[in-house]
């Protein structure tokens, strides 16, 4: 199997790694977003896993705890663990990257409180706040120190700083890695389709990095032989995809995805830790100051990123997908749009978009995207 | 956290059948008027003005040689209660925002970016010269970013440290082992961020934040909320119940709004006086009281009238609310000498305590309630957990009704329909 195959593989299945790391007898920490430092489960010595939802597994069990208007991927998440889904989890992160993701770190707690029954495993909460103040790097340091506390408990074993070193070296060359990646989509023509993209970017996610590393660099060896992408290019902003059902879609349409302001997509390669000085402040500041992390930007910043970022990867178009009961970048949209506009970037917007699409939702979605895609390639030929 | 003062205007929809408005509800609610006239005349004069979120601390405002400071959720219940919500969401949709962005703290920003006191209720908000909030929901940032724009004024955000889960029947322990409930670390964080508002205020409005001050305030709140926990409990164990829910939203949150103060005090203790006089004379909301009922959520701002109709149709008495229970169970306490660190300990969970489903089942133990009714705002993170409120209550023995509908925007309000889904779960699940 080709490197961009195995990538598909694991982004596909994506507990395949972990589950083989398992039966060598190791453990599998699972964490939510990407606002957990996986550097330091790495160098714990165990499997940093992030978790993600699945439209395909429904939320009949989510259901009968939960409300049904709050982020549908972490409805998801709460699903798959409720239904045995993530049974191979020795352990869980859970950071305060959302409003939703706090309420899965409640909503577990209470769980078990009206149904004893419900068994979770050991649950750390890692609280990152909001803000980028001083102030604020204080408390994340110490919740950095707390994690790792924690994680040394769950190991057995201290996480050194040499450890920690080069946990970030790794995963700095992979960021470095994923941005050659991003500079394929970004190329005229691309030669990568979104839906590759997110495969190989996702899969890191689920791989031990230093296998995920080697495969990336034998498939940036052979780049020059892939195909150039003739569809019109796209950008997609909006909610954080964990699943490539929208990009399938779009792709279907004569368009080709050259990026993305997504933690799934091209944004988790933003940001590299900064390997001189300590490990363990390098990674608090990280963690807390990223100017790629959504919740401490403002909306200024995030009109300002996602029109860059469209530039850069020389989008004819973008698609904001937003996902419903997901409020937080739908309060950016107007003024992003807007900006977009003024730079002579069209908009399509899909607002209250269901998780799992039925039939139906895709029907009326090709349509739209199909005809922003023709209005588009009009304008491309004028 | 929701409060409102000035709620509760009588003149609207008539006062309780039966039932006297109290006395102290009106001098309240007539108190805010004046005040808020009295504020907008000293913004205009060049005061400073806070727009601030209901859980921060106004104490510090007060300790400021009074710095005014108006509520959000106060503001939103008032346009909300004036009916101009659907015209304000409606003109947010014009600029291009979902359709379904949340309400109750959206209202008054989107009566902020249509900028036309003319308008607004009460001749308008005066302009802020600082807004302030805890970042307890993702969407604050969004909205308090664009209220700085329209009013082109900063944004002081206070960091939310996540809740642990919940502390053992908390309300037994809140006021004097604060420390222990909430925990040092994020009582910290907050102290630190408490002493950087004092300092901003003071290098920006060039006023002197007192401490004497504050220790008074502390002390007047103290005095006022133990009125307010003595209220709540002879409300809870009087048959039939002396007062109706509306009476107490609109006092509780108009006499809350002005703690700190000695007004506040004695008009509390006038609140305590008028209850214990009605329950001494055996007045009640509904003579043949039938079934008890208590409201989970928010308070109807747009339609405080609702209420009352289960009493005539079923002698079925809403009887408590969390706006007194927590001002019974959430406010006071004792500072043990370090007050900025004993009111930081006041705000910053208090949304959290709310919907704690152990607190609300033991108030419904307390009021002896047949049922709940449980008002859920599904553009609103803050509903989501509810549902562990209903499963908690309902293992306590406590049948529940959650109704999908907003506080304030009554466009989506379907008063024939939800007063059939009210009256179905009284006649099959609450008659005993
Ligand atoms: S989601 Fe709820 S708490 Fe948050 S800003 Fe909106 S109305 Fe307020």
């Amino acid at each position: 199997m080709g490197p961009l195959e195995t990538m598909k593989k694991h982004y596909e299945q994506r507990d395949v790694a972990a589950q083989k790391w398992k039966k060598q007898g190791g453990k599998v920490v699972g964490y939510v977003s990407d606002d957990c430092p996986e550097e330091m489960i790495l160098a714990a010595g165990l499997f940093p896993f992030r978790i993600s939802g699945d439209p395909a597994s429904g939320t009949a069990e989510t259901d009968k705890y939960t409300e049904s208007f709050y982020d549908p991927s972490v409805r998801s998440i709460l699903n798959m663990l409720l239904t045995g889904k993530y049974d191979f989890l020795d352990y869980l992160v859970i950071p305060h990257a959302s409003d939703s993701i706090l309420k899965l770190y409640h909503q577990l707690w209470w769980i078990h409180r009206v149904d004893p029954s419900k068994q979770f495993p050991p649950l750390h909460l890692f609280d990152i706040v909001h803000t980028r103040f001083w102030q604020t790097g204080q408390y994340v340091r110490d919740q950095v120190r707390a994690l790792k506390e924690k994680l040394e408990e769950w190991s057995g074993k201290e996480i050194t700083a040499s450890a920690l070193a080069r946990a970030i070296t790794i995963g700095n060359e992979n960021k470095a890695l994923l941005k050659q990646v991003a500079a394929l989509r970004a190329s005229e023509p691309a030669h990568l389709s979104g839906v590759e993209a997110l495969q190989i970017i996702g899969s890191s996610m689920v791989m031990l990095k230093e296998e995920h590393n080697k495969l990336l660099s034998q498939f940036l060896k052979g780049a020059s032989q892939l195909p150039a992408q003739e569809g019109v290019r796209l950008f997609i902003e909006g909610s954080d995809l964990d699943n490539s059902q929208f990009y399938e879609l779009v792709e279907s349409c004569d368009a080709t995805i050259v990026g993305e302001n997504s933690s799934w997509g091209n944004r988790y390669s933003d940001d590299p830790v900064d390997p001189s000085g300590d490990p363990f402040e390098a990674i608090a500041e990280r963690y807390h100051l990223r100017p790629s992390r959504p919740r401490i930007q403002s909306i200024e910043q995030r009109v300002a990123y996602c029109v860059r970022s469209a530039l850069e990867a020389k989008a004819q178009g973008v698609i904001f997908f937003l996902y419903e009961w997901d409020p937080a970048p739908s309060w950016d949209q107007p003024d992003q749009a807007k900006a977009l506009e003024d730079k002579g970037i069209p908009s399509l917007s899909f607002n209250m978009q269901k998780y799992a699409m039925s039939d139906r939702d895709r029907e009326t979605l090709k349509k739209d995207v199909k005809q922003f895609v023709a209005s588009l390639s009009k304008k491309k030929k004028h | 956290m929701s409060a409102a003062k000035g709620v509760g205007d009588q003149s609207k929809t008539g006062p309780v059948k039966d039932a006297k408005p109290l006395k102290s509800a009106m001098a309240a609610a007539q108190h805010q008027k004046e005040w808020f006239k009295n504020a907008q005349e000293r913004v205009r004069a060049g005061e400073p003005f806070c727009l601030a979120n209901a859980d921060t601390p106004h104490e510090i405002f007060l300790a400021m040689d009074d710095i005014p400071i108006v509520m959000m959720q106060w503001w939103s219940a008032i346009i909300s209660a004036k009916q101009l919500s659907g015209y304000y969401f409606d003109r947010m949709g014009d600029k291009g925002y979902q359709k379904n962005v949340c309400r109750y703290c959206a209202l008054p920003l989107a009566c902020a970016i249509e900028q036309d006191p003319e308008h607004e209720p009460w001749g308008g908000l005066p302009k802020p010269t600082l807004l302030l909030a805890q970042l307890s929901c993702d969407v604050h940032t969004k909205v308090f970013e664009l209220l700085a724009r329209a009013y082109n004024c900063h944004f002081f955000p206070f960091e939310y440290p996540a809740p642990a889960p919940s502390y053992p029947r908390w309300w037994e322990r809140l006021e004097d082992d604060w420390e222990e409930v909430i925990g040092s670390h994020v009582l910290d964080l907050r102290v630190e961020e408490t002493k950087a508002l004092i300092r901003y205020l003071e290098v920006s409005t060039g006023r002197q934040f007192s401490h004497k001050t504050l220790l008074e305030i502390m002390e007047l709140e103290n005095e006022q909320e133990e009125y307010f926990k003595k209220i709540r409990n002879l409300i809870a164990e009087t048959r039939p119940c002396p007062v109706s829910l509306r009476d107490q939203l609109a006092a509780t949150m108009n006499l809350q709004w002005h703690r700190g103060t000695q007004w506040a005090v004695d008009h509390t203790r006038m609140f305590y006086e008028e209850v214990k006089e009605k329950a001494d004379k055996g007045e009640a909301v509904c003579k043949d009281e039938k079934i008890r009922l208590m409201w989970i959520g928010r308070g109807l701002w747009h339609n405080t009238a609702f209420y009352q109709y289960f009493e005539e149709k079923y002698g079925a008495v809403f009887t408590n609310s969390m706006y007194l229970s927590i001002a019974a169970d959430g406010y006071i306490r004792h500072h043990h000498g370090d007050p900025l660190r004993a009111l930081a300990s006041r705000h910053i969970y208090m949304g959290y305590c709310l919907r704690d489903p152990e607190w609300q089942l033991n108030e419904a133990k307390r009021y002896g309630v047949n049922g709940a009714v449980m008002i859920v705002a599904s553009n609103c993170i803050d509903s989501v957990g509810n549902m562990f409120i209903k499963m908690v209550l309902e293992q306590g023995g406590v049948p529940v009704l959650p109704i999908y509908a907003d506080v304030v925007d009554a466009r989506e309000w379907k008063d024939e329909e939800i007063k059939a889904q009210v009256s179905q779960f009284i006649e099959e699940r609450c008659m005993p």
